[in-house]
């Protein structure tokens, strides 16, 4: 059962940040492999305002990646990776979607026990969202800031 | 890389046996009489803001290529045909690194020294440094920072430096079967919990995997673990990554 169209990304599960500073970027790309890049620098940019040490932010890279080929696998042949940044004072979460134009259905994320496992160790939560249309990951901050 | 006459002879016997009858040992010993010539053509494209190991790696993945490919019929030496079909390989590298060659000069160096500046930060700090305590250190912006971590990093479409990738080559498990990209070191145990593809890949990305993965340790913990740099870290890690991505996107249905 796919959802509507004009659904945002991951607006339903929004409410897990709670109140308070959270601030939100919005990205959309091709859906090809090489704009991944923009994925992972905005999210490790992000992180960077956050005080994130360098450790998370490689970790945070890493998981942004694994996520973005979630969407990206198979390639599609058209369509747009809809990502959302949404930050609180200790941690960033990331939507995506992968968004296949006017009239097609979002394609669930491929995520299997492999995808899991790595981002179990990368970082603190990530699950399907937006009835499984959307990927979701949220990083803490742990490493103290200076 | 002048070799004795006898030497020559000799290879040329082995290249010609080889050719007939494919024999793995025989491979690997002819491989391995040539690993000099790979690492020395790798060395000459140093400094470029690749990793010197990295470039290793594919120049060794071409040797490979070259040892297979080899027609001794044709008259010509080996060293010559190896040399052009790894610099080939090495060029291409660095073609298809894309953004990342592109990467102004200033940036691939800024990598580099932000390699020693994680290390040492690390130690005085005694922990994770942040992206703006780097940038201080390195009298750069934090974006400068962002972008030359980035640049730095070996994200790659393409499988060639991928042991055990590109369908079509056999033997680009080299570092596996030769042991030179970890002399003495034990594969991982319990390598299959993530994924039966991870047995693919050189035992020191196995011990990464699994040190990050399964037992939680970070990145900066496994650099220490190992005695290798963090930043040597985060690359063999995105590799490994990369490379079970697309050999599972190889064997999936349709």
């Amino acid at each position: 059962m796919p959802p509507q169209a004009s659904e945002q990304v991951g607006d339903k599960a929004s409410s897990q940040l709670g109140h308070g500073g959270d601030d939100q970027v919005r990205l959309t790309l091709p859906a090809r492999p090489e704009y991944v890049r923009l994925a992972r620098i905005t999210a490790s940019g992000l992180a960077s305002r956050l005080g994130f040490s360098w450790d998370e932010i490689e970790d945070l890279r890493l998981a942004v990646d694994e996520l973005c080929h979630a969407l990206l696998s198979p390639l599609p042949t058209d369509g747009t990776m809809r990502l959302r940044y949404a930050m609180a004072d200790d941690a960033i979460e990331v939507f995506a979607r992968l968004d296949q134009g006017p009239g097609k259905a979002v394609r669930a994320p491929a995520i299997g026990d492999l995808s899991h496992q790595i981002l179990s160790a990368l970082v603190d939560e990530h699950r399907l969202v937006d009835p499984e249309s959307s990927l979701w990951i949220r990083k803490v901050r742990r490493d103290p800031a200076p | 890389m002048a070799l004795e006459e006898n030497r020559r002879q000799e290879l040329r016997d082995k290249f010609g046996e080889f050719a007939t009858s494919r024999d793995p040992e025989l491979r690997k010993a002819l491989v391995e009489a040539h690993i000099g010539l790979a690492e020395f053509l790798a060395r000459r494209f140093n400094n470029r803001g690749e990793a010197l190991d990295d470039l290793v790696q594919v120049a060794s993945l071409a040797l490979v290529k070259a040892v297979d490919r080899f027609d001794p019929d044709r008259g010509v030496e080996f060293s010559t045909y190896a040399t052009h079909t790894i610099a080939g390989e090495l060029k291409r590298h660095f073609r298809d690194r894309g953004w990342a060659v592109r990467a102004p000069r200033r940036m691939q160096e800024l990598y580099l020294r932000l390699g020693q500046i994680v290390s040492t930060l690390s130690q005085e700090l005694g922990r994770s440094p942040t992206i703006a305590e780097m940038a201080r250190s390195a009298g750069v912006s934090e974006e400068e920072v962002l972008e030359a971590l980035e640049a730095g990093q070996a994200y790659r479409s393409s499988s060639l430096d991928s042991p055990g990738g590109a369908g079509e080559d056999q033997g680009d498990d080299l570092s596996t079967r030769l042991g030179e990209d970890d002399p003495g070191f034990e594969r991982a145990e319990g390598r299959a919990i993530l994924s039966p593809l991870v047995a693919e890949l050189p035992a020191r990305q196995q011990q990464i995997l699994q040190l990050r993965f399964y037992e939680g340790l970070t990145q900066s913990e496994i650099a220490q673990e190992l005695g290798i740099s963090q930043m040597h870290v985060s690359r063999l890690l995105s590799r490994s990554l990369m490379f079970l991505r697309s050999r599972a996107a190889e064997n999936a249905p349709g």
